[in-house]
């Protein structure tokens, strides 16, 4: 086993099929559209077919190829010519054919009458959606996330705010991501990273803060694992709450407090200038300084303030002090500052949850930037500050497609005039079609939602596409279950499984998912990526774009005005080659013509007008991805961009400028490095509550457990959730391994059995829980807090007690 | 791992596309032995003829406790006390695939593993004392197969290990998990638990189990001498 090339290679060979499923005939459905197979050489004569296809999971966008044979999926291998993973996958992504073929898909619109559904036609089921919009349009709320496509998530977006003219509509992304755009936002005022994962392969030293790459981002951090194993110096340092599976494989373990990761950062920032090790040339060619403004404090642009101004303001962390605030020792602190001073070496940052999900997301996004640019490690191959993200399309559809309450497509706002008039323009609506103030974000849109309309509730219908809220919101108690006593809220859920959403739905609708359609993703490195429908969908379930377009259809039958455009068509007017109107909101004639591409090239006018260019849709369907801008090439090809904002790569900037940071927020081509003080955690534990808690993921499961727990291979490998705790605390709490205990916080609790050494060890003090099993809902311990910029809530730490559970097993504690 | 990656591809992709695609990863370990028995010539042509090598008892992974196999065909009654007795539903009828040990009990991990009760009820349980308290409980030895084993591919796994009721049974060296074969006892959690697109456990049954502790009183050291040998 020494070369591990070859290793791969073989594996992948004996892998190749194995991730097959049953194969048992259906009705087959032929598709209108002819598929490109993948490659001729690699198709034995057995009647699979493979085509190309993208992981349904994080936001890594492994490339995968999928088998069909007789309108299954039987098959999954990594996709060797993808840059992504390079034919590699992680044990969830060799498994993802199998989340078609639960035995539970719903397969049949269901309404509730009383405690029970009862099957309805799917014009029925539209029907009483477009009614309950109709009667109040503007009480109406559409949640979805960062697993819509880009052409469900732009119709969504354009029904919303180009058609009913509410932007009641944002997605789970808030929940993961937000801290990120915002950081992004005010950091060099626009969003998404500048690096790519390229960065991964040239770094010398790799810092992760709070991020566990081993369990959530396997094949990105398989890639720099590898380069060691390889023989390549690079230096790993996990700065984490917890030892996680990750920290075993690094060479550094920095050990912080729950929320001291900004005061590291400002520690970074003081060494850099107090040495003159910060890169001068750089800051002063490329940076502006930046603080809160006392009198503006929600202002998420601050006010200027002057590089003395910051040393000053720095000038406290001093590595004794980090080490008083974090419980990080100063020497290292004094490694990290000399790492930064380095010119010689390259480095990357990653982070994702472990970062956002904070009151201080914004903060600490900001700080690690400000590290970044402060010491010129920005902008080369290999230095780089750069975000993960959680869902395939975070970036792709909710951050580009803009599918949050306050962003337009293409990164405008809603708050901005201009851009209003921008959209309404391309969307070819009336002026004054899209209404100025932003909507509801995701914990005011369900607080809304759940609370009685003479209580001031102002939503009350609400549509769920793509997301699981009744087990990812915080805070479930307040934020969802109260929706079950409010008989006048209508709860549609529009979903592949039964979840802990729809059993509180009214009416819930059976949806296609994956390769049973059409769809487009973007990945965390820009990366737009394209598969085609391989095989039908069971049942009755449907496309959850073609729910929302019949809605829309409906909606104008009803005769909403806002379902016209300026010349009185329909919104999503679409006709085929010979000009005809084609009727996409007919099922039967859904798929007639590609409603996928007609919405993405709707939409790539938007991505142009922050430099964010898309190619043509034919572009993707023969690439594996390619990372925006992508730029027509003066013979034709288009060209993607790997290193934003750097000349050498970036074909925006100004030649000569070597950087150019093109939306700078001061629009002086210059990004801002933020002075962001520590301030202490929302909730802290104390006497009552002793312990912090700390929520995440397992490798296996992805998110909820909707689609990997109907996997029996990781279901098998990881039942259900548990608990993690540091052995000491279990001692002196008279706890053994496997016994359950209640995990109780102010708003919630929750019975669980104990893992102790398990996977991760938390330090004494802290336990961990992951959110992925519906029948030990976490959420109903965690804290509904918010960062004041991103509003995205903070999952990662509140105050809970343990204690050994009542002797009934598995109860869940308020429920 | 065969040495030319395209042969075993195509091979694989034959055996797997043309013939039975549905859940390789669930055959069961019966069918699998069945299968290398095949494979070993041991099913017969032509009408079968019950020679005296078609009898010869082969591997059968065994509850907890049980003697040396010619014995245990002889002593077993078929009582199925034991298979009532397995609070986890791991004991089952082997099957008549099975031949000479059809009927008798034994645990298909992939199935339902051993769960490595403390206090055995299902040795307890056993009147003619084929399984006997007084034998080590070992009823074979799992192997990791690399070429299959997801932390052996440069993914990450450790799966078998965090599952394994058996304490330094399986250990993680730079990641990726090694049987520690002294320690193992065969109950097949790993391999029920084992997530790899291909099962990476193999489960290889003691194939020379000791007889009662009267006649062969030394023996550990069939405990340390794991059985490797296909079924012949």
């Amino acid at each position: 086993m020494n070369d591990v090339g070859v290793d791969r290679r073989a594996f992948l060979h004996a892998s190749a099929m194995a991730a097959a499923t049953a194969v048992a005939s259906g009705g087959v459905r032929t598709n209108a559209l002819s598929l490109p197979v993948l490659e001729g050489d690699e198709s034995p004569d057995n009647g699979v077919a493979w085509n190309k296809g993208v992981c349904r999971f994080c936001g890594t966008g492994c490339h995968v190829r999928v088998g069909v044979k007789d309108d299954r999926v039987v098959a999954i291998a990594g996709d060797l010519k993808a840059d992504v993973n390079r034919g590699l996958l992680c044990v969830k992504g060799y498994h993802v054919g199998k989340i078609l073929y639960g035995e539970d898909r719903l397969t049949t619109p269901l309404l509730r009458r009383g405690d029970s559904y009862v099957p309805i036609s799917w014009d029925e089921a539209v029907d009483i959606i477009a009614k309950k919009i109709h009667a109040a349009p503007e009480r109406f709320g559409f949640y979805g996330s960062g697993q819509w496509t880009i052409g469900e998530g732009f119709a969504a977006n354009k029904l919303m705010k180009a058609g009913i003219g509410n932007n009641h509509i944002d997605g789970n992304p808030r929940l993961c991501m937000s801290s990120a755009v915002t950081g992004f936002l005010s950091t060099y005022g626009v969003d998404e990273p500048a690096g790519c994962y390229d960065d991964l392969d040239e770094c010398d030293v790799l810092i992760m803060w709070g991020n566990n790459p081993a369990e959530m981002h396997p094949v990105l951090f398989s890639r720099v694992v590898d380069r060691r194993a390889k023989g390549e110096d690079v230096l790993l340092i996990d700065i984490g709450t917890r030892r996680t599976r990750t920290t075993d494989l690094c060479q550094e373990y920095l050990e912080f407090n729950p929320h001291s990761d900004l005061a590291i950062a400002n520690g970074i920032a003081h060494l850099l200038v107090k040495n003159g090790t910060y890169d001068r040339a750089f800051v002063e060619k490329h940076c502006n300084f930046r603080q809160m403004d006392p009198d503006a404090p929600n202002n998420m642009y601050g006010k200027p303030m002057s590089f003395e101004e910051f040393a000053a303001a720095v000038a406290e962390y001093t590595p004794e002090r980090v080490e008083e605030i974090s419980g990080v020792p100063a020497d290292k602190i004094r490694m990290l500052g000399d790492l930064f001073g380095r010119r010689d070496i390259r480095i990357t940052s990653l982070w994702c949850m472990g970062m956002n999900q904070h009151t201080r997301g914004t903060a600490i996004n900001c700080l690690v930037h400000g590290i970044h640019l402060l010491s010129g490690h920005f902008g080369r191959p290999g230095d780089a500050p750069t975000s993960l993200t959680g869902q395939p399309s975070a970036c792709g559809t909710v951050r580009e497609v803009g599918t949050l309450c306050h962003l337009l497509p293409g990164g405008m706002l809603v708050a901005n005039e201009n851009d209003r008039r921008k959209a309404e323009t391309l969307w070819n609506v009336p002026e004054g079609r899209i209404k100025p103030t932003p909507g509801h974000h995701t914990v005011a849109l369900f607080e809304h939602f759940c609370t009685p309309k003479e209580d001031g509730g102002d939503i009350d219908t609400l549509w769920v596409q793509v997301t699981n809220p009744g087990q990812t919101l915080p805070n479930l108690h307040k934020l969802f279950n109260r929706k079950k006593d409010l008989e006048d809220k209508f709860l549609i859920v529009s979903d592949v499984y039964p979840t802990a959403t729809t059993r509180l739905a009214d009416l819930i609708l059976p949806s296609a998912m994956w390769v049973e359609k059409n769809g487009m993703y973007g990945n965390s490195e820009r990366r737009t990526q394209h598969w085609f429908r391989m095989v039908s969908p069971p049942g009755q379930a449907r496309d959850d774009c073609w729910q929302t377009i019949a809605v829309a259809r409906r909606l104008l039958e009803l005769g909403h005005p806002g379902m016209r455009d300026k010349d009185g068509k329909f919104l999503f007017e679409t006709r085929d080659a010979n000009g005809r109107e084609v009727p996409i909101w007919e099922w039967d004639h859904y798929y007639d013509v590609n409603v996928d591409e007609r919405l993405f090239e709707e939409y790539r006018p938007f991505s142009r007008i922050k430099q964010k260019d898309l190619a043509p849709y034919e572009v993707y369907v023969k690439a594996r991805g390619l990372r925006w801008p992508v730029v027509e090439q003066p013979d034709g090809s288009w060209r993607e961009t790997r290193f934003r904002f750097s000349e050498f790569d970036d074909p925006y900037v100004k030649p000569g400028s070597e950087f150019q940071f093109y939306h700078s927020v001061t629009k002086d081509d210059r990004a801002l490095v933020w002075f962001r003080p520590y301030e202490p955690p929302p909730e802290i534990p104390d006497d009552e509550y002793p312990f912090w808690l700390n929520t995440g993921r397992v490798i296996e499961h992805w998110h909820s457990g909707t689609m990997t727990g109907r996997v029996p291979e990781l279901r098998r490998a990881v039942p259900r959730a548990y608990v993690e705790m540091h052995p000491e605390d279990a001692r002196e709490l008279g706890i053994h391994r496997g016994d359950m205990v209640r995990v109780e916080s102010r708003r919630g609790a929750i019975d669980l059995p104990v893992w102790i050494n398990g996977r991760g060890k938390p330090p004494r003090g802290q336990v961990f829980v992951p959110f992925f099993d519906e029948t030990k809902l976490i959420n109903e311990v965690t804290l509904d807090a918010h960062d004041p910029f991103s509003r995205q809530p903070d999952y990662k730490k509140c105050a809970v007690r343990v204690s050994r559970a009542p002797a009934s097993n598995g109860a869940a504690g308020t429920r | 791992m065969t040495d030319d990656p395209r042969m075993s591809r195509r091979s694989f992709l034959r055996a797997r596309v043309l013939g039975d695609v549905v859940g390789r990863v669930g055959d069961s370990i019966a069918d699998r032995i069945n299968a290398a028995s095949d494979a070993a010539g041991l099913t017969p042509k032509a009408p079968p003829a019950r020679s005296d090598r078609y009898n010869k008892p082969f591997p059968v992974l065994r509850p907890p406790g049980a003697i040396e196999e010619t014995t245990f065909l002889d002593g077993c009654t078929r009582c199925a006390a034991c298979i009532e007795a397995c609070p986890h539903d791991a004991i089952i009828n082997a099957p008549d695939r099975f031949r000479v040990a059809a009927g008798t009990p034994m645990i298909d991990p992939v199935r339902q593993p051993c769960r490595m009760c403390e206090d055995t009820p299902c040795v307890t349980a056993c009147e003619p004392g084929v399984l006997r308290k007084d034998l080590p409980v070992v009823m074979g030895v799992a192997r990791i197969s690399p070429v299959t084993c997801l932390a052996h591919q440069n993914s990450f796994c450790t799966v078998c290990s965090e599952h394994c009721p058996v304490e330094g049974a399986i250990e993680i060296v730079n990641g990726r998990p090694r049987i520690v074969e002294a320690t193992c006892t065969g109950c097949g959690v790993c391999q029920h638990v084992c997530p790899a697109p291909e099962n990476a456990i193999l489960l290889m049954p003691l194939a020379h189990r000791p007889a009662p502790p009267a006649s062969h009183p030394d023996n550990e050291n069939d405990r340390s001498d794991p059985p490797h040998a296909e079924p012949r």
